[in-house]
């Protein structure tokens, strides 16, 4: 009994550390093939089309999400600064929150549910009708023409798209804040300004690049390794969205620590210049 | 005349092939999927500008082994080789350009659903050749669906076509590079017998046209005999017969007369009979109430 659970257990093990191995594999190559597109003008044209539908498509569910969490934390965070008397520094809680955290994080989630869940069902689709196997048959690398263009395209523009949610986030914010909520308007943006730095609009993008590569890579992933059947292709999707959303997380805390880190060690140097 | 070329054919199947004795072939190629042994040491050679159809029952192993063919799947054991080179060992980047000298029809088609007929014929075109001229490109799009009767056809979608038409295209698609080999994985199945017919006498037009060397997957006997110069049956992973149409429709193993004449055996109606046998083949609504 106890040799069976043992056994069990040891080859779970083993077949979970090959799959993490495997998708190691696949993302670094996937990785490696969309730096090389970028000097294959060859491959532009398929980069261009995947740029159109991840980004293009998806600016205006992008911009409905920043509008609404900088609305939203308006209305929250309202009552308690203004039983402070406060409410003037409202701005500069919105805004820092939006540029820096979930402006990005809320944006990314979007991504992975509207781009991730289409790449992993549009690969996924491809492989049990064999269409991936028919362009190996072709002498053409799937990874190279599949993945590298739709990660190549999530790398470039998921940083503009939070850009875009950064944006709206903002005036949705000020919409709430000085329209609705009657704060004074000059001393909205007098206090944003001098409490958002460049730096903490840098963090959210940067942090844009990160969320893209990892939603495209793991959808992709997904896709090209789904199991037979609708089931397989649903079971995919609903695996590249999880997986994507604990990537967010994970990659968001991680930076997070890196640039508190980063930002320590350069704020004494930029006190001196 | 039957006797010589019952012996040649057994000669492309023995141990003692040697790479050059066919265009591709196969030295003790075994596949193995966790402990499912799919293809046991299996010795194949086939022959150039000839039609060699290899036929079995569901599951014997016959599109695993034309995959091999190609190496879109690596073999366990054993070597793969083409034109005299060993390819089963080859790079992914090295086999891009040996796969250029190849054609697969899938089962399927496999066209890409997001491009139009021609830009499914033209994709292997664009991947290996630096194309400059539109011209040409139209040009050779309008002769390879010609060639599979579906001239006109150039702007439909995949989603668009019926599953016969599907295969035509996805046919066009494998002859786009003019290949010398052609691998066919059930081209047949799921057509109605007529249009089964139309790719069965296309099969035939393509191999006296262009003079490639054809690899048939299939269990359609009709299609087998109407089409092969050479007919292989595999089961349970080996090669039990080999030789022409009239050898192997004579041939005295059970297993290949069960299989070409379509009969059930009788260990699996013996099963059939007893299966349920002690349970009551009706219900009644009242069954499921308390």
């Amino acid at each position: 009994m106890n040799e069976s659970v043992v056994g069990a257990f040891g080859a779970k093990t083993v077949e979970d550390v090959n799959n993490a191995g495997r998708a190691a594999r696949f993302i670094g190559r996937g990785l490696a093939c969309a730096f090389r597109a970028l000097f294959r003008p060859k491959d532009y044209e398929l980069t261009w089309t995947q740029m159109n539908i991840i980004g293009v498509r998806s600016v205006p569910v992008i911009m409905v999400t920043g509008a609404f969490v900088g609305m939203t934390l308006a209305i929250q965070a309202y009552d308690q600064l203004a039983f402070m008397g406060l409410e003037e520094r409202l701005g500069v809680l919105i805004n820092v929150s939006v540029v820096k955290e979930l402006g990005p994080v809320l944006a990314a989630v979007m991504l992975a549910g509207r781009i991730g869940g289409a790449l992993t069902a549009e690969l996924g689709t491809m492989k049990v009708t064999e269409q991936i196997e028919a362009i190996r048959s072709m002498g053409t690398d799937p990874v190279r023409h599949l993945v590298a263009p739709r990660v190549l395209a999530c790398l470039l523009l998921t940083p503009f798209l939070i850009i875009y949610a950064d944006l709206l986030g903002i005036i949705g914010g000020y919409f709430m804040s000085v329209v609705q909520l009657g704060v004074n308007n000059s001393a909205y943006w007098t206090y944003s300004a001098s409490g958002v730095e460049l730096w903490d609009v840098s963090i959210g993008v940067i942090k844009g690049f990160f969320f893209g590569g990892a939603i495209a890579s793991i959808s992709c992933y997904k896709g090209f390794h789904c199991r037979e059947g609708a089931e397989g292709v649903g079971h995919a999707c609903t695996e590249a969205f999880v997986a994507s959303f604990i990537s967010i997380l994970a990659l968001n805390f991680a930076m997070g620590v890196i640039f508190k880190a980063v930002y320590n060690t350069l704020w004494p140097l930029r006190m001196l210049l | 005349m039957m006797e010589k070329n019952q012996k040649n054919t057994q000669s492309l199947s023995g141990p003692d092939i040697t790479p050059d004795d066919g265009i591709i072939v196969c030295k003790n190629l075994t596949k193995k999927f966790g402990a499912n042994l799919v293809l046991d040491n299996i010795y194949f050679a086939i022959e150039p500008h000839k039609t060699t159809v290899v036929i079995g029952p569901s599951g014997c192993g016959k599109t695993v082994l034309i995959k091999h063919l190609i190496v879109l799947l690596r073999p366990s054991a054993g070597e793969v080789y083409f034109k005299g080179q060993r390819i089963d060992n080859a790079t992914e980047r090295n086999l891009s350009r040996i796969r250029a000298g190849y054609g697969f029809l899938f089962q399927g088609g496999a066209l890409f659903d997001s491009l139009n007929v021609t830009e499914n014929i033209l994709f292997p075109v664009r991947q290996h050749y630096r194309v400059t001229a539109r011209s040409g490109l139209d040009e050779l799009v309008k002769m390879k669906l010609a060639m599979v009767g579906l001239d006109g056809f150039q702007h439909y979608y995949p989603a668009r076509l019926s599953g016969g038409q599907k295969k035509r295209v996805a046919l066009a698609r494998a002859i786009a590079l003019n290949p010398e080999v052609v691998l066919y994985d059930e081209p047949t199945t799921g057509l109605d017998p007529i249009r089964a017919d139309v790719i069965n006498e296309l099969i035939l037009k393509l191999q006296s046209g262009l003079g490639h060397t054809s690899v048939v997957v299939t269990h359609d006997m009709k299609s087998a005999y109407k089409i092969a110069d050479r007919i292989v049956m595999l089961h349970r992973g080996k090669i039990i017969a080999d030789g022409n149409v009239d050898h192997i429709k004579n041939h005295p193993h059970p297993i290949v007369q069960q299989f070409i004449n379509g009969q059930v055996s009788e260990d699996d109606l013996a099963v059939l009979r007893m299966s349920g046998k002690d349970l009551k083949s009706q219900f009644l609504p009242e069954d499921f109430q308390e």
